[in-house]
């Protein structure tokens, strides 16, 4: 009896803590008196994140409808980059947090043993636990007919996957021979590494636990072939297109596509709370109206909008400032976090032998980068508020330093001139153009994506100033796929796309976008892809710089301490900056974010970019709340 | 008894009756064409659009020597500056056509370019002068204009657009594409309409049958997404000269429809005239038939039919590089002009960016006027 | 009647497979396929893709089958309602194209309907007025929308209903009524919302509307009833009624057949600046991705729709003009 009761008291404590503070939604109320909704004590996790909000951010109260523009209809999966719950994520520094993880340990980077919160619920009130993982690993990860292909390569070291277990209900563990840096960073991501589902929902689609009649029918009703294609199809957290999924967000769908307006409603199950007891998110409802890209600037300068970024561009702030109290609200500017708006990207892998041989030759390289009048573009079209720059890290960042930036990037002419005339192109034609080795006049037929004004007037400005150096520019625009092949084949002499993604790295994230990891990487498909399919498909780097930053890579992706980290991260900088692998034009372009006057907590300056900043996602709009 | 019938003495010319005046006589004897002119020159409307057309044409030949400015030149400190007014008085006195320079603002908080016009700086227009260089047609280099700005200065009579060039010259260079893409299209249109049509009307039977077919399924089809989908197709390689080949088929592929329409049933029609039986029963060749007794017969209507079919495919362009699928910069065409204006800022901040429009209706209107006139006036002998 | 009825009907299905054929070939003629979207999508989210792979789901989704047993397997769907599968979408083409063929219909009737109100009265007054200042004058106004590109007027009426009338921009009703079921003032939404692209793509088909009317009343005015009618003292709004305009109702009604496919078409442009959801702006990123059932889909519903309006207006001028019905065709 006695000890009954002192069980009854211990397990009654952290109840009695959280009722002292907690305050319930109206929202619910309904739900919480036809008993179908626990009260709030009973839905959160015993211990849920406490969220602490920093100077000049407020604690908030419940309501309202956030509404957001979206130019297709798979922009859906932006609210799963928005909302940015993640099981370790970053805070506003770029720090690592956990999240949905109550705590991450991680020893020597290989081995990762997270702690979940115990009591924490899926959206639709079953036990988040390490079932969950266990599902998802031994049952979708590892099964012949979901994953032929073996598992995703973020979770390969060196072909290897990790060894799983289940420590006990609320802990798993991964370990890897190897150091993982890519790990916590790919699961903090804009568009992160599930390594979880939702078993108990999942099961009725697969295999081993359902009915393979039933399962066969229902495949057929979805369109899909087997149970395989409708597991897949059921499954897509990131692209937020099953309702019936249950989620860890703060805001769970609930329209099925296709729509013209998607609402989102609360997660009655979300682990956060902030320092008054009121359970995140203080919005109740996220709605995204899916318009034409085109229209989204009219319609946010006509207040259609509580939060856009998104479709914005800076040649649309003196337009939304004009329309701010017509239609309440104000425009801020956000920086861009793209290491470079645009880069010139040489196709060192093009099957035209003479303009390979050319590309080739860094001095070439230097000489079209020093080409360039980067202070007028910022001028005319940036109204000069942008910074000129190379296609490296931005200044903001910790491992920023000057020389990268300005790096044969500084605007001569004659030194222009005169590398190329060293190179042997100093015969011209009638025209001026400067003639190849094979006597072929120097015309650089550059690709792009075609997809804005902005692009075709920055290259007709460096088609200007390339002329001056006895070059003819001729840009083809083509569709984005059309555009991709031409390049990975090699057909394209020269591309023009957003340089770095990441400009704001940290010693801890990966430095692959310098290296040829990727076939994405505009200037080398060939050598990323050789990477990239380990060495079944595409070439090996040819030249010696290229070799030397793939071997920092692996020295990186094998390294421990911080500042061996940074060490690396320095030199992969230095010569990327020196060899001039791609050439970049304009960073720090000023952003303009479209806020509600009513919308509190959203930061006055932020930086704008897919990643690590999940353009919102890191400043957390669960947070923001309407006055 | 007989009544004294009056029988007047004076003398009287028994083929008088018949004789006709100098009016009447040559509105009998004048040939078909000039009968045609005359029946057009009533529809007033007509002519005076046949005016404006010719006008429009011509200034396609000297494109260079009317615009200011060559299309491509841009003045970096003066983007997207507003039309400047012509004026002839400054402060009462006659100087002459000049324009007031700008005061250029940029105002950090909207972020936007203010001109103010300084009542200060008068920039007298010069006439016949030498000013921006060029290539005459991209090929003879000079620097002639019709009208230059004061030298040393700029002149925008109808604006400029986002990089600072020359909205009035780049319009004038536009025409040049724009109106050629008409011509070029038409042509290719009235062949096919003229082979198919003529095919299907003279010999009839089966290939009449399969003709109407076809152009039964084309004219069913809805024109924009076919050209969406035959644009995707346009290899994206090819220089912008072959890209304006390819889409003046492209257009035309889909127009020759009404033309063929009308061919046929004119053939159908005149066929069974008299003469043409005589002709074919004196042994003459389908060819000549063809060619010496039927053309004529409908060349009026088929003329006015291509006209009223121009205008469709000057606005097809316009649809298609509206939609990034037909021409691109550094072509300017007035589709081009206008797809670089549809977006929110242009109509809410700097609308003299739609101004290509009005050059687009005008020649519309025109074409659709005279092209109306044509017609009425195609069968003067109704 | 019946005869000629069943004779257009039973005519009108060789034409609809062959426009499914054509469709079906332009559809595959730009080089590559979904996949290529696909792969494009995956890598732009940082997952690359193995080549294994691929060829696997080329043989999922049947891209690597031959062209006509791919064109068989869509169109053997037709007659049981399957039109293939959406790849972007990951659904069955069906639930993809949902409402917008109804909303289609609907802005295009719609439009049809003013085009007849404008156009008729117009073309009436211009033949019976001809060469006066009211016919130049109106067909001025007539010819003005169809001269001026519709995607700039529609841009330029969006903007200024929004300033002026503070209707929200683009779409064919206020955002918040977009799932909900119908209300009057959902219904009004809509009708604020429904004009702008009315009046756009109307305007362009009113101008050949009226010239078409008024070169037909013409020429019936020109016969010779018309001047005995007048000789025998007919009062001209009488004898204008009865008999020319009866005439002229024919060509009317025949004419639906040259309006229909400028109407849809002009719909399609308009319906992707205003950002309307009916088959246009979807239409236009199937093309683009290459999602080749859901665009051959849509492309069949448009030339469809051409179709069968050719055929109601063929059968309409049958039931009005009884040599059509005695003769079995119609008299050119």
């Amino acid at each position: 009896m006695k000890i009954l009761a002192i069980l009854l008291l211990l397990s009654a404590i952290p109840t009695y803590l959280q009722a002292q503070t907690l305050v319930d939604n109206g929202y619910f109320a309904d739900q919480i008196a036809s008993g179908k909704l626990p009260v709030l004590a009973d839905r959160l996790p015993q211990e849920p994140d406490v969220v602490e909000l920093s100077e000049g951010f407020s604690p908030g109260k419940y309501g309202g409808t956030l509404r957001l523009l979206m130019g297709k209809s798979k922009d859906i999966r932006m609210m799963m980059v928005y909302s940015y719950a993640r099981l370790i994520g970053y805070d506003k520094n770029l720090e690592l947090v956990a999240d949905i993880a109550k705590d991450v340990e991680v020893e020597g980077s290989r081995i990762f043993t997270f702690h979940l919160r115990k009591g924490h619920r899926w959206s639709d009130g079953h036990p988040f636990t390490s079932e969950d993982f266990r599902y998802y690993w031994e049952d979708v990860l590892n099964n012949e007919e979901l994953y032929k292909f073996g598992l995703p390569k973020k979770l390969l070291i060196d072909g290897k996957p990790p060894k799983f277990e289940v420590i006990d209900e609320v802990t798993v563990r991964y370990s890897w021979d190897q150091p993982n840096p890519f790990f916590l960073a790919s699961l903090a991501g804009p568009s992160p590494l599930f390594i979880y589902a939702p078993a108990h929902y999942l099961k009725q689609f697969h295999g081993s636990y359902a009915d393979p009649a039933v399962l066969a029918a229902m495949a057929e009703d979805a369109g899909k072939r087997n149970w395989a294609g409708l597991h897949h199809r059921k499954n897509h957290p990131y692209k937020y297109d099953n309702p019936d999924l249950p989620m860890l967000q703060p805001w769970v769908s609930t329209t099925f596509p296709p729509a013209e307006r998607f609402v989102f409603k609360r997660n009655p199950y979300y682990h956060r709370i902030d320092q008054n007891g009121l359970q995140l998110p203080y919005i109740d409802e996220v709605s995204m109206q899916i318009t034409s890209s085109s229209l989204v600037a009219a319609k946010a300068g006509s207040g259609e909008s509580d939060l856009q970024g998104r479709y914005i561009r800076l040649d649309n702030y003196t337009f939304l400032k004009e329309g701010e109290e017509r239609g309440n609200y104000t425009v801020r500017l956000w920086q861009s976090g793209t290491g470079s708006q645009y880069a010139i990207y040489p196709n060192l892998n093009s099957n035209d032998p003479v303009w390979r041989a050319l590309v080739r030759q860094r001095e070439f390289r230097h000489a079209l980068s020093m080409g360039i009048n980067r202070n007028e573009i910022n001028q005319v079209i940036y109204f000069g508020l942008a910074q000129e720059t190379g296609n490296t890290v931005l200044p903001g960042c910790p491992l920023f330093r000057e020389e990268y930036q300005k790096n044969w990037s500084q605007y001569d002419v004659k030194a222009a001139n005169r590398l190329l005339d060293n190179l042997g192109l100093d015969k011209r034609d009638k025209r001026g153009i400067r003639l190849m080795e094979n006597g072929e006049p120097m015309e650089i037929i550059l690709q792009t994506a075609g997809e804005g004004t902005e692009e075709t007037d920055v290259l007709e400005l460096v088609g200007e100033n390339w002329r001056d150096l006895g070059i003819l520019l001729f840009v083809k625009p083509s569709q984005r796929e059309v555009f991709r092949e031409r390049v990975f084949s090699g057909d394209a002499m020269m591309a023009l796309f957003n340089g770095i993604d990441n400009g704001m790295p940290t010693a801890d994230m990966s430095p692959g976008e310098f290296a040829p990891t990727d076939q994405t990487q505009l200037q080398w498909p060939k050598w990323g892809q050789y990477f990239e399919t380990n060495k079944k498909a595409g070439e090996a780097p040819d030249i010696d710089e290229a070799q030397q930053l793939l071997d920092l890579y692996f020295k990186w992706s094998k390294s421990e301490a911080k500042e061996d980290r940074e060490t690396i991260w320095h030199q992969m900088l230095k010569i990327y900056s020196e060899e001039v692998f791609s050439i970049g034009l304009i960073c720090g372009v000023p952003q303009p974010i479209v806020v509600n006057n009513q919308l509190n907590n959203v930061p006055e300056q932020g930086t704008y970019s897919w990643a690590p900043s999940a353009f919102f996602g890191i400043y957390r709009p669960d947070t923001f709340w309407f006055r | 008894m007989s009544e004294k019938h009056y029988v007047s003495a004076a003398p009287f010319d028994p083929q008088s009756a018949e004789r006709l005046d100098p009016a009447q006589e040559k509105y009998y004897l004048a040939s078909r064409r000039r009968l045609i002119w005359w029946k057009l020159k009533r529809h007033k409307l007509a002519v005076w659009c046949g005016f404006i057309l010719l006008l429009m044409y011509g200034s396609t030949l000297i494109s260079e020597w009317i615009a200011p400015y060559y299309y491509q030149t841009r003045y970096s400190d003066q983007i997207y500056t507003p039309p400047q007014k012509l004026h002839l008085f400054h402060k009462g006195e006659f100087v002459g056509p000049f324009v007031y320079g700008n005061k250029f603002n940029l105002n950090m908080d909207t972020l936007k370019r203010e001109y103010v016009p300084d009542l200060n700086r008068v920039e007298k227009i010069r006439f016949f002068c030498k000013g921006d260089p060029y290539k005459f047609w991209n090929w003879l280099p000079s620097e002639f204009h019709l009208f230059c700005p004061a030298e040393g200065k700029t002149m925008f009579l109808f604006g400029t657009d986002r990089l600072g060039r020359d909205m009035f010259s780049r319009i004038i260079y536009g025409a040049r594409i724009s109106l050629l893409i008409g011509l070029g299209g038409i042509a290719v249109s009235l062949f096919l309409g003229l082979l198919l049509g003529g095919l299907a009307g003279y010999y009839g039977g089966w290939i009449d049958s399969v003709i109407q077919r076809i152009t039964e399924i084309i004219r069913s089809f809805p024109e924009l997404p076919l050209w969406m989908a035959l644009s995707a197709i346009l290899p994206v390689t090819w220089s912008p000269l072959l890209v304006f080949f390819g889409i003046t088929v492209i257009l035309a592929l889909l127009d020759w429809t009404g033309l063929a329409r009308s061919v046929r049933s004119k053939l159908l029609a005149l066929r069974e005239e008299d003469y043409c039986t005589a002709a074919r029963l004196m042994g003459a060749q389908p060819g000549r038939i063809i060619s010496k007794h039927l053309l004529p017969g409908f060349s009026s209507h088929i003329i006015a039919s291509a006209t009223l079919s121009i205008p469709g495919m000057i606005l097809g362009e316009t649809a298609l590089s509206f939609l990034g699928l037909g021409l691109r910069p550094p072509i300017t065409s007035w589709g081009v002009l206008l797809n670089e204006a549809q977006n929110i800022n242009v109509v809410a901040l700097y609308p003299w960016l739609i101004l290509p429009v009005v050059p687009v209706i005008v020649i519309i209107l025109a074409f659709n006027f005279f092209g109306d006139g044509l017609r009425d006036a195609a069968d003067p002998y109704k | 009647m019946i005869h000629y009825v069943i004779k257009r009907i039973l005519m009108m299905i060789p034409t609809l497979l062959v426009i499914s054929f054509i469709v079906f070939v332009i559809i595959q003629l730009p080089p590559g396929d979904y996949l290529e979207t696909y792969i494009a999508e995956l890598e732009s989210q940082g997952e690359s893709v193995d080549p294994d792979k691929i060829a696997y789901l080329r043989k999922e989704y049947g891209l690597d089958q031959p062209f006509m047993l791919q064109y068989f397997n869509w169109v053997k769907g037709f007659a049981s309602g399957n039109f293939g599968y959406s790849f972007e979408f990951d659904l069955p083409v069906n639930e993809v194209v949902g409402d917008k063929i109804w909303l289609t219909i609907l802005v295009s009737v719609v439009t049809i309907m003013f085009t007849w109100l404008i156009a008729f009265p117009i073309g009436i007054y211009s033949a019976t007025h001809q060469y006066s200042w009211g016919d130049y004058g109106l067909s001025l106004v007539g010819f003005i929308g169809l001269a001026t590109p519709n995607f700039l007027l529609a841009l330029i009426m969006l903007y200024l209903a929004n300033r002026w009338f503070g209707t929200s921009i683009g779409g064919l009703m206020d955002p918040q009524f977009l799932d909900q079921p119908w209300t009057w003032a959902k219904l009004k939404s809509v009708l604020e919302h429904l004009w702008i692209p009315v009046i756009v793509i109307g305007t362009s088909g009113t101008a050949g509307m009226i010239r078409r009317i008024r070169a037909n009343l013409l020429d019936e005015l020109d016969k010779q009833y018309v001047l005995t009618g007048k000789a025998k003292g007919l009062a001209p709004g009488k004898l204008l009624r009865k008999y020319p305009l009866r005439m002229a109702m024919n060509f009317f009604i025949a004419d639906i057949g040259s309006l229909l496919p400028s109407i849809i078409s002009g719909a399609e442009v308009t319906a992707i600046v205003l950002s309307l959801p009916t088959t246009g702006p979807m239409l236009l990123t199937a093309l683009q991705s290459q999602d080749m059932y859901l665009a051959g889909t849509f492309l069949m519903f448009l030339a469809s729709l051409t179709v069968i309006g050719m055929l109601v207006s063929d059968l309409l001028l049958a039931w009005l003009d009884p040599r059509i019905r005695l003769q079995g065709e119609v008299v050119q």
